[in-house]
């Protein structure tokens, strides 16, 4: 008994140190995520608009019912389905490229990785305004329409057809992100053992083979966790659409955050977006838990 | 050492919360009052300083001061106001725009002004009408706006448009829709568009486009704001659509102009502000004019955009009385012209316009917006659901022009489709907050 | 034949530089665009978007940042914000590191939780919790003062699940060295650990700067009064009338990006450095 209690004195204070560690951001992390969390669910239950503070009326599942029926806010999740989908793998696969580009140490290598991370140091205002006016639907005030027109093609409506509007948003982040994935591939990069190249070169592997047997599996752990904050940023969606197609045209770029935003700010139906917000969260909760099961495995 | 962290973080928050509680009472027996309006140009921020002097210092019992909201865009005061009203951090005045001061007064965030302002005989009916909701005065402004059509007249001359004809026009003989259009598309060159349409994609369109409405017979929504079935959504107003989006399909303007497309000859004419005159003549390298908003051949009603910022007094305010004596003498005749010359924008009073400092409104494209105002203004639709109703209208225009540049034609069936939606959403908001 | 292959060497070395110089160009084309247009009167901004002279600044003037730097108090505006992010900062760094490192290195009751805890709460989108945040604040009393802009944001999921994994990777030999030569845990954290993780310290504080030095929306709804204006409240202050003045407001974006380039460029060797030993290890 008394041997049991000393041999958990050490335990003991490490426990005591534990809880005295995590507590004050777990209390943080309470009070101002998971105290506004349960506003949210709260309000939720309410008619509410958000000028009428005084005048919440209690409106059981009532807004729950109305969404399910609501076909904006189906295409708002199919809308951020796809852009995650399709921008995750994209701009994984561009910050790679760039990350093998600039691997290696050479003369300026640091001004040409400053210069891939160019976009991440302008706010995205600025370069949404820019690529607004670059999509530009008429080749003699868009940019890219002006190259397409040079070339004799037709000019593209970039942002002001439903077909387009969603993959030129797609493009411009992808470009826009790739500098920050960049970086974390150059970690990673730099983690591989340079051994494992000299001997494939011995045994005269070419460049693709080196690529696809040595650098690819080293990175497998780098791919994962890129993948997964890439992910993140995805499902939040919301400067991009909100500057360059306020969600149009037909809904094609509504997105998620875009919509909750819309409803409870712009429309005042607060208790409405409340319940969006919170199937969102759900939604995204159990994406994040299912992805963090996935990357540690093994 | 081992217990300094902790302490550390301890002490760090404690100073921080030492430092956050600064901001004293102001006990010197005065009442003080706060107004918000979104941050503008330097003139008008220095009107205000110089102004704000003269009233404090000839007011000791009534301290005001003026705090400049950095707002984003057109919605993030909005945005900030609605946020401000949940938990009552509103200050005393309120600035709002011209079609939001129904919604506020509506949801009673500000109260009534005819008190303050008995006779309002020297305001534009257009200014008063926009301030007014059901049956009184919720609002004062000091400023107004409005649009007509600009022309470049060296691309009219060069694409064979009589430009002399344009420029000898009076408001009782305004351009008509087929006159417009046909100098679009006489003016659609290789190089620029005929015309200009989409102000912006959001409050722009239906502020702009409105008078095209109620020319052709049917405005937004019913004159008493509780619907907009049979309105937005009727004949009259699918035909008015189909006419705009037919430039934008025929590729005589563009469905997304970039900003300044006019200044920038891109295209030879436009349907612009009251604002773009300061612009255009700091910075327009050509001859241009601006002649009175196209009207409706059918009909021939002559009718223009109007409305500005307006200044309101909240609910909570303590003080009103002062609150409004302040605003008294803020609409003075003396402070409305300067104001206005600081902003550059046309007045909201008659009186003002012989003020010296009112003296390029006189002649030339300024007098012709204020002859606008004063004779055809009518102002945006007063209903509590407009703020709904323009964020619908702006997408569904922008769905139906989008629509119209990509297949080159426009479809009656979708613009109905479109507006119907329009209506059916206004109808939703309204009666779950407004219909009693 | 050897010269052959030297003069295909240096032709696949000039490829290599010309290809990272265009890339890169396309990488950079906004903050040149941005540059140049500060450069430009407002006429000018939006012309010539048809061809590659509009990233030349035709006649540069700095009038544009004259404008800025009468209109907007730059000293002040610099001292609210580093003010402000200096002690999210601060905390942020403290008090995630301290949690990263009991999760990764103590065992106790709660642990597994904690952790699917902080996983799980990683991808809630802050823009769709204002509000409700907003209204915490103003029941605390909170609004119109510093607290609402740092104390809501020191916790962060994503810095404490970037220490976790750091610290996951100190050998525990380490940490029974220090703890037999009679170090409690806390002190073998604060004598032992923290001094051999500059690197990660260095990646959280890059990553949050950056994330902070670009809040808009919630010190523009917390925050009322021009002294307490911050750096993206001045700039969008540029937007707020219209005709919106874009020579102004690009001018004002420079002069807001330079704190942030002048960081990467200074920090990006340890940022490498600091993702690479954060145990994401191939």
């Amino acid at each position: 008994m008394s041997n049991e209690r000393r041999l958990s004195g050490r335990q003991k204070s490490e426990r005591l140190a534990a809880y005295a560690f995590t507590s004050p951001a777990i209390i943080l992390l309470i009070a101002f995520l998971v105290v506004p969390m349960c506003y949210t669910l709260y309000y939720s239950l309410f008619k509410y608009h958000i000028i009428r503070p005084d005048d919440m009326r209690f409106a059981g599942l009532d807004n729950y019912a109305k969404l399910f029926h609501d076909g904006n806010f189906w295409k708002a999740l199919k809308n951020t389905a796809y852009f995650t989908v399709i921008v995750v793998p994209v701009q994984c696969a561009l910050a790679l490229g760039l990350a093998l580009l600039v691997s290696k140490r050479f003369k300026g290598v640091a001004v040409f990785r400053t210069m891939y991370f160019g976009p991440q140091l302008t706010s995205m205002v600025v370069i949404s305004v820019l690529w607004a006016v670059l999509y530009n639907s008429n080749p003699n005030t868009g940019l890219i329409n002006s190259v397409l027109a040079g070339l004799g093609m037709e000019p593209v409506n970039f942002l002001t057809n439903e077909k387009t509007a969603m993959n030129s948003i797609i493009f411009m982040s992808a470009w826009q992100g790739a500098g920050y994935q960049m970086m974390i591939f150059l970690a990673g990069l730099q983690g591989i053992p340079s051994s494992l190249y000299e001997a494939s070169s011995i045994d005269g592997a070419s460049k693709l083979k080196q690529f696809l047997y040595i650098t690819l599996p080293s990175l497998k752990g780098t791919v994962k966790y890129v993948i997964m904050i890439t992910m993140i940023q995805a499902m939040k969606l919301f400067t991009q659409p909100y500057v360059m197609t306020q969600g149009g045209p037909k809904n094609a770029t509504k997105t998620m955050v875009y919509y909750i935003y819309t409803q409870g700010f712009q429309k005042g139906n607060f208790g409405y977006a409340c319940a969006i917000a919170a199937v969102f969260f759900v939604i995204v909760v159990a994406m994040s838990l299912i992805l963090q099961k996935f990357t540690n495995e093994e | 050492m081992k217990k300094r962290s902790p302490a550390l973080v301890l002490a760090l928050f404690m100073a921080l919360s030492l430092t956050a509680c600064g901001g004293g009472a102001e006990d010197d027996g005065a009442v003080h009052l706060t107004i918000w309006q979104p941050t503008d140009k330097e003139a008008v921020e220095n009107w205000w300083v110089e102004k704000l002097d003269e009233w404090n210092s000839a007011h000791p019992g009534i301290q005001v001061s003026r705090e400049a909201i950095d707002r984003s865009d057109s919605y993030a005061y909005d945005n900030k106001i609605a946020t401000a009203v949940t938990s009552k951090q509103l200050p005393d005045i309120l600035f709002v725009d011209g079609p939001q001061v129904s919604y506020y007064a509506a949801n009673k965030v500000t109260i009534p002004l005819d008190a303050y302002f008995p006779d309002t005989s020297d305001f534009a009916r257009s200014t008063i009408a926009q301030c007014t909701y059901d049956g009184q005065l919720y609002a004062i402004s000091a400023s107004e706006s409005s649009v007509a059509f600009y022309y470049n007249k060296e691309m009219l001359r060069e694409c064979g448009v009589d430009v002399e004809d344009l420029d000898a026009r009076t408001i009782d003989n305004p351009i008509t829709w087929s006159e417009m259009l046909d100098i679009a598309e006489k003016c659609t060159t290789g190089s620029y568009v005929g015309t200009h349409i989409v102000m912006d994609h959001g409050e722009g369109l239906p502020y702009a486009l409105e008078p095209m409405y109620i020319s052709n017979g049917r405005d937004y929504i019913s004159a008493d704001g509780t619907t907009a079935d049979t309105y937005v959504n009727s004949a009259e107003a699918v035909e008015t659509t189909a006419f705009l989006a037919g430039l934008i399909a025929d590729g005589y303007a563009n469905v997304d102009p970039i900003t300044d497309e006019f200044l920038n000859k891109a295209c030879a004419t436009m349907l612009g502000g009251s604002w773009e005159v300061a612009t255009l003549e700091a910075s327009a390298g050509f001859d241009w004019g601006v002649t009175y908003y196209p009207v409706s051949d059918e009909t021939g009603a002559a009718v223009s955009p109007c409305g500005d910022w307006s200044a309101a007094i909240t609910k909570g305010c303590e003080y009103p009385d002062e609150a409004g004596q302040f605003l008294q003498w803020l609409m003075s005749t003396d402070n409305v012209a300067t104001y206005c010359a600081a902003v550059a924008k046309p007045a909201t009073r008659a009186s003002a316009y012989d003020h010296e400092s009112m003296a390029a409104y006189k002649e030339g494209p300024r007098a012709l917006f204020v002859e606008q105002l004063q004779n055809t203004a009518v102002p945006r639709p007063r209903s509590p659901s407009y703020a709904t109703f323009s964020a619908d209208y702006a997408e569904a225009m922008t769905n139906i022009l989008a629509e119209a540049a990509s297949n080159h034609s426009v479809d009656r069936a979708y613009i109905q489709e479109e507006f119907n939606r329009v209506s059916d959403s206004f109808t939703e908001d309204y009666t779950s907050y407004y219909a009693e | 034949m050897k010269s052959s292959l030297q003069g295909s060497k240096k032709l696949g070395k000039f490829l290599f530089y010309a290809g990272n110089i265009v890339i890169g160009l396309i990488f950079v084309s906004p903050l040149i665009w941005m540059i140049s247009a500060s450069l430009k009167p407002e006429a000018k901004i939006f012309a010539n978007m048809n061809s590659i002279a509009t990233f030349f600044p035709v006649d540069p003037s700095l009038d544009n940042y004259f404008e800025v730097f009468r209109r907007i108090n730059m000293a002040n505006v610099f001292k609210n914000t580093l003010l402000y992010i200096g002690l999210i900062l601060l905390f942020d760094l403290i008090v995630n590191s301290i949690c990263g490192y009991a999760l990764a290195k103590f065992s106790f009751k709660g642990r597994r939780l904690m952790l699917s805890f902080v996983a799980a709460l990683m991808v809630l989108p802050m823009e769709a919790l204002l509000l409700p945040l907003y209204i915490e604040m103003a029941q605390l009393g909170w609004v119109n003062t510093t607290r609402a802009l740092v104390i809501p944001f020191i916790a962060k999921c994503f810095s404490i699940y970037m220490f976790y994994n750091f610290f996951s990777g100190v050998p525990n030999e380490l940490l029974e060295a220090a703890s037999i030569d009679g170090a409690n845990p806390i002190s073998t954290f604060f004598k032992i650990v923290m001094p051999i993780s500059k690197t990660v310290y260095a990646t959280v504080f890059i990553l949050d700067f950056v994330a902070h030095w670009n809040d808009f929306m919630w010190p523009f709804l917390v925050m009322t009064g021009a002294e307490t204006r911050t750096i993206q409240l001045a700039v969008q202050s540029f937007f707020s009338t219209s005709p919106v003045h874009y020579s102004a407001i690009m001018a004002a974006l420079v002069v807001s990006a330079i704190p942030m380039i002048v960081m990467f460029v200074f920090m990006q060797k340890y940022y490498v450095e600091g993702i690479a030993s954060s145990g994401i290890k191939g």
